[in-house]
């Protein structure tokens, strides 16, 4: 039974509570909500008790065990990094494609695969003209694939532009985003709202602790100057810093500095590893051209093997220490969670109560 | 136009104000300024449409006080000039008017009130009556159109004959009623401007000077009493020394005598009618108090003549002993919203001559006037004041609606006089919180940007039209940055001074007679008063709420013009406007992601329902082919065609 409610719900519910992800799920539908520095904000209220703003948004509700039946068909046995068919590392072959991209380029390189072989017509990925501040866009061809290459920390409302590219009538549809917002997408697809969701074929999920707010882009700014920035970054610990590369030097800064300008709505969120996505990719400890890649769905699996029968990627396996590390920094991320939502007494998350009281009392180690 | 026949005896329908027009064309008017408002624009228009033919001037001026003050300076030269103005407008020329009364005047100089009873298009129900008295100069009050005529002619000869000023007050329902008048010759008489004042300076004088002038303009009063006494815009009819009389001017003349004979009291009652009420005609009043031992007064808005009146009963007691006074003190004479407020009609005035002479009137059984009301109402939709079709204030609001909302902070609206004040209602989305006279939105926001130091510490957007910017706005525009101001002011400049029927502005290029002129551009002068300035179209919604929205977030004063012609003077410009129609298959009507977003809260008239498909349609007749729906349909199911 879906728990749909209306606007005014959402503006109680999450928005009052600082809980929007600024994803965008639930802007681009209707006249009456807009997207303003990764925050929806309600223009008027459309009168409706039950809409779309509600029943898509990551941070409405998010009933756990309905999603993994409806995306994997059964629920979860990972609690601590979501369904899974295998986890391994990869990196692109092109060297073009690695030298540009954030890690391993396995994203950008899928990406282009997809277009190339027709898995789909059109990618909704984040490109950026200052390096920081990401704008979704549409990318069709290898080249402009290219254009979006590398992380940007600050949220994207790339669920916005998802519909914008369904409403545009473009075939088939891939997206590469953060876990609140493939969460947007799984609802979507869940729902008993038609939206042209079906249009969605492939879904690269990136990994994700946090995402700044656009406010940073300004603290940035005052640490670079107007230094031309080409890449942001955060190492995976223990490094603690976040690095700005300039085409001048390399600042780093210390996270305990920039930690004030995480959008408020990650305190509460349960997902790093993006546990509703066809494939998710993420970082590799210690190797910085290689991804860590986790195949979900069947979707992901075929995909993933025609990418690798294309040699578009190379594969090896991920080592038992460093898998460990993942699902502990993956039962960390929802540890916290499952803290703040308790203290806070917010209601969105549904979850097995055996897996609720196994994650919290868990203590380290796997 | 029927103004302009010559031919005198004639019996022609004039509405009041063209009526008021053809006065002063009868009295040989030279020059004729004003500044558009209702009840008085069309006065003007009507003169400027005669005006090169007959050989004359005129001009609209850049707000009221100019205006007066261009019209004194041609009656000083000796000249016959006029100025035409609504309610309000007086507050604004008051500050000349108040001396100019005592400088005096060589040619006719004729001041036109137009007052608003009931407020059909105002903000005020001030009752400019009080300013005749206020500033010791004569007053006329016509009944009719044909008196608005000959009132208006007449005022010229007095003024000229007296040296002062002299005012004439209509009312809406008299400006905007048409009635048989009989014209009088056109007469042109050559006459020559020069600066001659008798003193040799014209001016009110200071200190003992000015009082001297003072004593003399209440001497030129009491000429114009003794005149007043015997004119023939004053009479009684009815019973000769009836003991019930009711004094009235105005529209309150006919509504009275209208009363009287549907009661059938015409033997009991008595009228009078005055004409001429400041200074009151004092001996002709006090010929028919002695026969009178009640009086009811009838007259539009304030107990004008009734607290004058009663003051000089009270002066004559001991000769004409005691008299009850019905009207507004009394409440006698009221409207459905209290004494003093609202509008006349015979229903009023029947009702306060039942409640006072014990006699019962029923107009009609009451059955019938619920029947009435029930088919009228069947036949007349409810709809609340809204922006025409198309109009471009629709989309500024929108704008400004969405812009203070991303802003956050819960933003003030301080808004002006205009069409744009009905941003008020739901047609604005019920932006503007504040509106007051022409300029107070600027004025005000000036300080409401400005009290952070007690707390208040919220962004502020002024909002005025192109016309209420010349008007009003300049000084305050100029104050706001001076003083440190916080705030972002809006102007929307759509080209026209449109809710008085877009006259001209300086703005625009053309003067009243639609020759050319030179512009001021908006732009150009609020640069020159170094304020950051942008401009954009209000059509480029997103644009539009975007700069709007980058403007809140930085300090200091700002403007921003919003440029789009008023919808009506762009449709009586084109040949052909685009069809726009709505794609029924794509609409989503009252389904999530629409919910009726175009009829229901963009709310524009082109913009109907569907009750039989329980879709959007548009009204193609009334629909103006902005295009604004269409952009903001969330289904894309409006189309705009351009039509070749
Ligand atoms: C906000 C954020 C936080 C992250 N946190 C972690 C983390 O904690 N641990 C971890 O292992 N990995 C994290 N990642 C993922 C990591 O940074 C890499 O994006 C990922 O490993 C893929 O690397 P790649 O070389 O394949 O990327 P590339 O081939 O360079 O492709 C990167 C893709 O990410 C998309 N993208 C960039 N920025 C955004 C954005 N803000 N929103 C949506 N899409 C975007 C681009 O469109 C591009 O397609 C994070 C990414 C983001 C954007």
């Amino acid at each position: 039974m879906q728990n749909i409610k209306g606007p005014d719900d959402l503006q109680r519910n999450v928005l009052d509570e600082e809980l929007c992800t600024g994803c965008g799920a639930c802007t681009n539908l209707c006249p009456y909500i807009d997207m303003v520095k990764a925050n929806a904000i309600i223009i008027e209220p459309c009168g409706l008790s039950k809409g779309r703003c509600y029943n898509f948004c990551p941070r409405s509700y998010i009933d756990v065990p309905s999603l993994d039946k409806s995306i994997f068909g059964s629920y979860r046995e990972d609690i601590a990094i979501g369904s899974n068919i295998y986890v391994m590392k990869a990196r692109a072959k092109d060297e073009e494609i690695r030298s540009a991209a954030q890690y391993g380029g396995v994203v950008s390189a899928l990406i282009i695969h997809a277009l190339q072989t027709g898995k789909i017509d059109a990618a909704v990925l984040a490109t950026s003209s200052d390096g920081v501040n990401p704008k979704p866009t549409i990318a069709r061809s290898k080249k402009e694939v290219l254009e979006c290459v590398g992380s940007k920390y600050i949220v994207s409302p790339t669920v916005s532009k998802v519909l914008d590219a369904i409403k545009g009538e473009m075939g088939k549809i891939g997206v590469v985003c953060t876990p609140c917002q493939m969460t947007a997408i799984r609802k979507m697809q869940d729902s008993p709202f038609e939206t042209g969701e079906e249009k969605i074929s492939l879904g690269i999920g990136l990994f994700c602790t946090w995402c700044f707010s656009p406010d940073t882009y300004e603290y940035i700014r005052s640490l670079v100057g107007s230094a031309n920035i080409l890449k942001t970054d955060i190492p995976p610990p223990p490094a603690n810093i976040f690095v700005i590369q300039t085409d001048e030097r390399r600042v780093e800064v210390p996270l305990d500095e920039i930690r004030k300008f995480i959008m408020p709505s990650c305190a509460v969120c349960f997902d790093m590893t993006n546990e509703f996505s066809d494939i998710s990719v993420g970082t590799v400890e210690g190797e910085e051209d290689w991804n860590t890649v986790i195949v979900r769905t069947r979707n992901g699996e075929r995909f993933l093997k025609s990418a690798k029968e294309a040699a578009i990627i190379e594969t090896k396996p991920l080592e038992k220490e460093k898998f460990n590390h993942l699902c502990e920094a993956s039962l960390n991320r929802k540890k916290r969670a499952l803290k703040e939502i308790d203290g806070r007494k917010i209601t969105y998350l549904t979850i097995r109560d055996e897996e609720r009281s196994k994650i919290i009392s868990w203590n380290g180690g796997i | 136009m029927h103004v302009e026949i010559d031919e005198p005896g004639r019996k022609v329908l004039l509405m009041g104000n063209e009526a008021i027009a053809r006065g002063a064309i009868e009295a040989g008017v030279d020059f004729c300024s004003g500044y558009p408002g209702n009840p008085a624009s069309e006065i003007l228009e009507t003169l400027a449409g005669v005006a090169k033919k007959l050989d004359f001037l005129t001009e609209w001026s850049v707000n009221e006080i100019v205006a007066l003050e261009a019209a004194g300076a041609a009656a000083c030269a000796g000249l016959r000039a006029m100025t035409v103005m609504k309610n309000m407008g007086v507050d604004v020329c008051s500050d000349f008017l108040m001396t100019v009364n005592m400088s005096g005047t060589k040619g006719g100089f004729v001041l036109i009130s137009g007052d608003d009873p009931a407020v059909h298009s105002s903000n005020s129900e001030l009752d400019t009556r009080n300013y005749a008295r206020f500033a010791d100069i004569p007053l006329l009050e016509p009944a009719t159109t044909q008196e608005a005529k000959d009132m208006t002619k007449w005022a010229f000869d007095l003024s000229e004959e007296l040296g002062v000023l002299c005012m004439v007050r209509t009312v809406t329902r008299l400006s905007h009623s048409s009635g048989l008048v009989s014209l009088g010759p056109i007469t042109r008489e050559e006459r020559s401007a020069e600066f001659a004042p008798l003193l040799g300076t014209w001016t009110s004088g200071s200190g003992d000077y000015t009082c001297m002038f003072h004593d003399a303009l209440h001497g030129k009063l009491k000429t114009a009493q003794e005149k007043f006494e015997e004119s023939q815009f004053n009479w009684y009819t009815g019973k000769e020394d009836a003991e019930f009389i009711i004094i009235t001017s105005g529209t309150g003349w006919l509504y009275s005598a209208e009363a009287v004979k549907l009661l059938g009291l015409k033997d009991e009652v008595g009228i009078l009618k005055l004409g001429t009420t400041w200074p009151l005609p004092e001996k002709l009043i006090a010929k028919h108090l002695k026969h009178a031992k009640e009086v009811l007064f009838v007259e539009e808005i304030d107990p004008f003549l009734e607290q004058n009146v009663k003051v000089l009963a009270a002066e004559l007691a001991a000769d004409i002993g005691p008299i009850k006074f019905y009207g507004k003190k009394s409440n006698h004479i009221r409207s459905e919203f209290g004494a003093g407020v609202g509008e006349l009609d015979v229903d009023t005035v029947m009702r306060g001559l039942t409640e006072t002479m014990n006699v019962t009137y029923i107009p009609r059984d009451q059955d019938y006037a619920e029947k009435a009301e029930k088919l009228v109402g069947s036949y007349a939709p409810n709809r609340s004041m809204a922006f025409c079709a198309g109009c471009p204030h629709r989309a500024s609001f929108w704008a400004i609606k969405r812009a203070l909302k991303w802003d956050g902070r819960d933003g003030i609206v301080t808004g002006d006089i205009g069409c744009y004040s009905m941003a008020q209602l739901p047609t604005g989305f019920m932006v503007l919180k504040s509106m007051h006279c022409m300029g107070a939105g600027i004025g005000t926001a000036t300080r409401f940007g400005n009290l952070k130091r007690y707390g208040l510490d919220k962004p502020v957007i002024a909002v005025s039209g192109d016309s209420t910017f010349y008007h009003a706005c300049i000084p305050a525009l100029i104050n706001a940055r001076w003083n440190k101001s916080n705030l972002l002011y809006v102007i929307l400049d759509n080209k026209t001074t449109a809710m008085t029927g877009n006259q001209p502005h300086p703005g625009i290029g053309i003067d009243a007679l639609g020759e050319p002129s030179p512009v001021t551009p908006i732009e150009d002068v609020c640069k020159g008063i170094g304020v950051e300035v942008r401009k954009c179209d209000p059509f480029d919604i997103d644009e539009a709420t975007q700069n709007l929205y980058e403007m809140l977030q930085t300090e200091g004063v700002k403007v921003i013009i919003f440029s789009r012609e008023c919808a009506l003077t762009e449709a009586q410009k084109r040949k052909k406007k685009p069809r726009v129609y709505v794609d029924q298959d794509k609409c989503i009507g009252d389904e999530c992601g629409c919910m009726r977003f175009c009829t229901r809260v963009l709310n524009c008239p082109g913009n109907i329902w569907d009750y039989t498909k329980g879709k959007a349609k548009i009204d193609e007749v009334v629909c103006n082919g902005c295009g604004l729906c269409a952009k903001l349909c969330p289904a894309g199911a409006i189309i705009v065609e351009e039509v070749v």
